[in-house]
């Protein structure tokens, strides 16, 4: 039914990305330990380590969801495997090619490589133009795999289909699955801020090449790094949410979920919102118009409306008083539900604006999206991996280990966060190599963080055992 | 269509970004801000007695540093600033002292000044002397230097925006255009931007140019590379379904 | 520590926590059977309206209190020139030349009156957070090259302040502050 090379590549895409993502765990926690000064680690070291970490974990969890959307997806239209697989190699290559920029160049600029920094000393001459280069080949691929995936869903659906516009008529004719809109709504945005990274790397390489006789705005590079990064880091959420839609009601054996008219208007508003929310970065940039400030506010804020509005509550409503066949994938689902709304509590704090000028670029700010991350993003793609990993084996599901992992993970979690929030409260800044006396909590809060850390990296190893023998399994199973 | 309009724009926009502005010493109009201005007693050419802080006190003045036998930047200075003030019809609430800081300038120098730009029956523009010359630039924070070869003043060109309770809250040097002066009787009049663009440097892709008198921002060419994206995404997506769609068909 | 913003936080987390919990539970006991909805997606209308209307009067309540709109409307007496390199603050009473940026050794401001910070930056993007002298962050803007923002902010209590950089500019980001008095 489904092609078995489909099967393969995805597999292949979840041994990836869990593989890289326990390397990024890793250096995350060596940064929170040289933090609470267990470890020295050069200023330099760290701050390439910090790079690393936020640009992989950023494509892997990109790359994961859509590795997901790509295989359900199947289900509906005819996806290109060329075009998988062309994103596949783009997405390693560039991830090598950042690596060799950081640990070997020492590009150390973070993963936002805020203009004009990038173009400042580092280590070798090389890394800087390498780094953007391995951000253009990762686009690219990127761009290749989600046109795809979009000319795959228009060459079934039209476009007022797709979009699921004919929901706003009386009487629809057609149905559009959730899924289908969704993916759609977000592939759409991911498509826009691919292009805002190309326009961004276009303006940074005529910097470069022109030896400085062209000078970019330092606004207008600000603007267009979150648009790219901003988006691209709450797009991937969308894409866990996309398979949520589909496989939680399926997994809990329940009727498949419909699209309804106001679920097309929330997500059709989502595309809006999402697009114009970036501006909650430039807050603090007061040269940035008072206009653009209260939109980024809004934004931020009706931006949850489609979200908790229609999927939390959809999700909530689904289980109350409801005999639902628990299994961990749709424990992860419901877990990551609510880790997401956490992290999106702490997220719409900090997007008040008055609030933001007290939190900007304090741990607050990595204690959010933390959160909607390695609670949210993370478990809504394991969930994945999961059932994934068991639809093509006759086994059923061992549960002894199951309750341990999510306990590992929970525990850890909610630990690891729980540092990041009142170190952000208590103002403690983030992204800094070591802190100053003046702040008696931080040592220890980076300590306990670090630990906390290393609990939730113990469940993460016991998903990757267990996840990636299936996967390599199907991969090397002769096709059938 | 919208794709035959949108990429000359992106062709001119590059173009025009090669070429590149040289940064001016904009810092220097940072001197002395929210520093009281000496209150010089001055004359003006009808021969009323009166001083800085009076003039002020009725309405908000904008000063302009010049001589009456300079060769050099006075009168351009002048005739742009009555140009640009000309253009802006928003916002009236200001008068405009032009002042020597040469001490051989008497009163009907600075009548014939004014006769010349056809301003002596302007009620917006005072010209005057002072005999405190010294104290008044001094507090200013400008800095003529007398050339003997040339016999000249080497000196800015130079707008002091003094607000109604006497304090200095924003200086223009060089020749600036309307926008800039509009920003100047803004903050005469304590109106409150939150930020100012450092003049002289590549302002041709800023996102915005703000306009004091209106309070809005006008969009900049920045800001159509910020909306690009998203129009290049639309245009994508009807691409691809044209394209899709062909194929089938054939 | 501000702990008006975690005890919210926290608040609002443990409510959507218990909630969910509250809910895995009832669909664990055994005695309902499939009283839930065939299609999840019906029916939320109003939960939308409701949480709208939250987030309407949070926003309208918050949007007035941004530092944009703090002492728009008033006089500053004093004037403080920020120039951020990396890496570190120069701060001058006087406009500050930046091809020979010189600051003053000491700043000083009087309790309770209006400072005006002039912020700059003459190479990468910085930040310019003031921290009060117990170490709490209690006021922020960036430092952006080619362009100058305007903060304003009314110390009440005198002491020594901190200013730490919050945006990340380079290898020795962390060490990058300077300080002034407040009498």
């Amino acid at each position: 039914m489904i092609a078995s090379r489909l099967k393969k590549i995805t597999s292949l895409w979840v041994v990836i990305v869990l593989l890289l993502f326990v390397i990024s765990i890793i250096l995350g926690i060596l940064m929170r330990l040289n933090q609470g000064d267990v470890i020295q680690l050069s200023p330099v070291t760290f701050y390439t380590d910090m790079t690393v970490h936020g640009l992989t974990m950023i494509s892997i969890w990109y790359v994961a969801g859509m590795a997901a959307v790509n295989f359900i997806m199947e289900r509906y239209v005819t996806t290109s495997k060329p075009a998988n697989i062309i994103a596949l190699v783009f997405t390693l290559i560039g991830v090598l090619m950042l690596w060799a920029s950081t640990f070997i160049g020492k590009f150390h600029a973070g993963w936002t490589f805020l203009y004009p920094l990038p173009f400042k000393e580092m280590l070798k001459a090389w890394a800087t133009p390498l780094f953007l280069f391995s951000i253009a080949v990762l686009g690219v691929g990127w761009l290749i795999w989600c046109v795809s995936l979009i000319a795959g869903m228009l060459k079934k659906y039209s476009l007022a289909q797709v979009f699921a516009w004919q929901y706003f008529r009386k009487g629809p004719k057609t149905e559009t699955p959730p899924f289908i809109l969704i993916s759609m709504i977000t592939l759409v945005g991911i498509v826009t801020c691919l292009l805002a990274a190309v326009i961004l790397l276009v303006l940074l390489f005529a910097e470069y090449f022109s030896k400085g006789a062209f000078v970019n705005d330092a606004l207008l590079i600000k603007n267009l790094t979150y648009f790219f990064g901003h988006t691209i880091a709450n797009e991937m959420l969308y894409l866990g949410l996309a398979v949520i839609y589909e496989l939680f009601a399926e997994i809990s054996g329940k009727p498949k979920w419909k699209t309804t008219w106001y679920v097309a208007l929330a997500w059709n508003c989502t595309l809006f919102f999402i697009l114009t929310a970036f501006f909650h970065h430039l807050y603090m940039d007061f040269v940035q118009p008072e206009g653009l400030q209260i939109l980024g506010q809004l934004a931020s804020y009706l931006a949850s409306l489609p979200a908790a509005g229609v999927t939390v509550f959809s999700i909530v409503v689904a289980i109350y008083r409801t005999k639902i066949n628990w299994t961990l994938a749709n424990l992860l689902f419901f877990i990551g539900v609510m880790g997401w709304v956490v992290g999106g509590l702490g997220a719409v704090i900090d997007a008040t604006i008055s609030n933001n000028f007290v939190l900007h670029n304090t741990l607050w700010v990595p204690a959010h999206f933390h959160t909607y991350n390695a609670m949210g993003n993370v478990l809504f793609s394991l969930g994945f991996f999961y059932w994934f990993s068991f639809q093509f084996s006759n086994k059923m599901d061992d549960n002894k280990l199951s309750a341990l992992k999510l306990f590992f993970l929970v525990f850890g979690g909610i630990g690891f966060l729980a540092a990041f929030y009142i170190g952000g409260a208590d103002s403690i800044p983030r992204r800094y190599s070591n802190y100053p006396d003046e702040f008696p909590l931080a040592k220890t809060l980076a300590i306990i963080g670090g630990s906390f850390a290393t609990i939730y990296l113990i469940g993460i190893l016991l998903f990757f055992v267990n996840i990636s023998k299936r996967c390599v399994k199907i991969l090397f199973s002769r096709s059938s | 269509m919208c794709k035959n309009l949108i990429l000359p724009f992106i062709l001119i926009a590059f173009c025009k970004f090669t070429v590149y502005c040289q940064p001016t010493s904009g810092w220097q109009e940072e001197v002395n801000i929210y520093k009281q201005i000496y209150n010089a007693p001055i004359t003006l050419i009808n021969g009323e007695q009166t001083s800085i802080d009076k003039l002020a006190e009725k309405k908000p003045v904008i000063i302009a540093l010049v001589y009456t036998r300079c060769t050099g930047i006075c009168s351009p200075l002048l005739l742009q600033l009555k140009e640009s003030l000309q253009l802006n019809k928003n916002n009236n609430n200001y008068t405009v002292l032009v002042v020597s800081f040469d001490s051989r300038d008497l009163i009907p120098d600075m009548r014939q000044m004014a006769h010349l730009f056809n301003l002596n029956n302007n009620s917006h523009w005072n010209f005057a002397i002072t005999d405190s010359i010294n104290r008044l630039i001094s507090s200013i924070g400008f800095k003529p230097v007398w050339n003997n070869t040339i016999k000249q003043f080497d000196h800015d060109a130079l707008l002091v925006g003094v607000n109604s309770q006497g304090y200095i809250s924003k200086k223009l040097v060089g020749l600036r255009n309307e926008k800039e002066l509009e920003l100047m009787i803004g903050s005469i009049n304590n109106v409150y931007t939150p930020t100012y663009r450092l003049p002289g440097q590549n302002t041709l892709f800023s996102c915005f140019n703000y306009n004091p008198i209106t309070g809005k921002n006008k969009p900049g060419m920045g800001l159509l590379l910020i909306a690009l994206p998203a129009i290049l995404s639309i245009l994508l997506l009807v691409v691809i379904n044209k394209f899709v769609h062909r194929k089938e068909e054939v | 520590m501000h702990y008006s913003i975690l005890v919210l936080f926290l608040i609002l987390a443990v409510i959507s926590i218990s909630v969910f919990v509250y809910v895995f539970l009832t669909s664990k006991s055994n005695d309902n059977q499939s009283t839930g909805m065939a299609n999840a997606l019906q029916k939320r209308f109003w939960f939308i309206l409701i949480l709208l209307v939250i987030l309407c009067i949070f926003a309208s309540v918050t949007i007035p209190k941004s530092p944009y709109y703090q002492f728009a409307d008033k006089q500053p007496s004093k004037v403080i020139h920020v120039a951020a390199q990396q890496f570190n603050f120069i701060m001058s009473n006087n406009a500050i030349d930046p091809k020979s940026p010189v600051g003053d050794a000491y700043i000083t401001v009087d309790a309770n009156e209006l400072v005006e910070f002039r912020v700059t930056s003459l190479d990468v993007n910085h930040g310019f957070a003031i921290y009060d002298p117990a170490f709490k962050l209690i006021a922020q803007t960036q430092a952006m090259p080619g362009y100058i923002n305007r903060l304003r902010y009314q110390f009440k209590e005198p002491g020594l302040y901190h200013i730490l950089c919050l945006e990340y500019c380079g290898m020795a980001h962390q060490v990058m502050r300077s300080y002034f008095t407040v009498k």
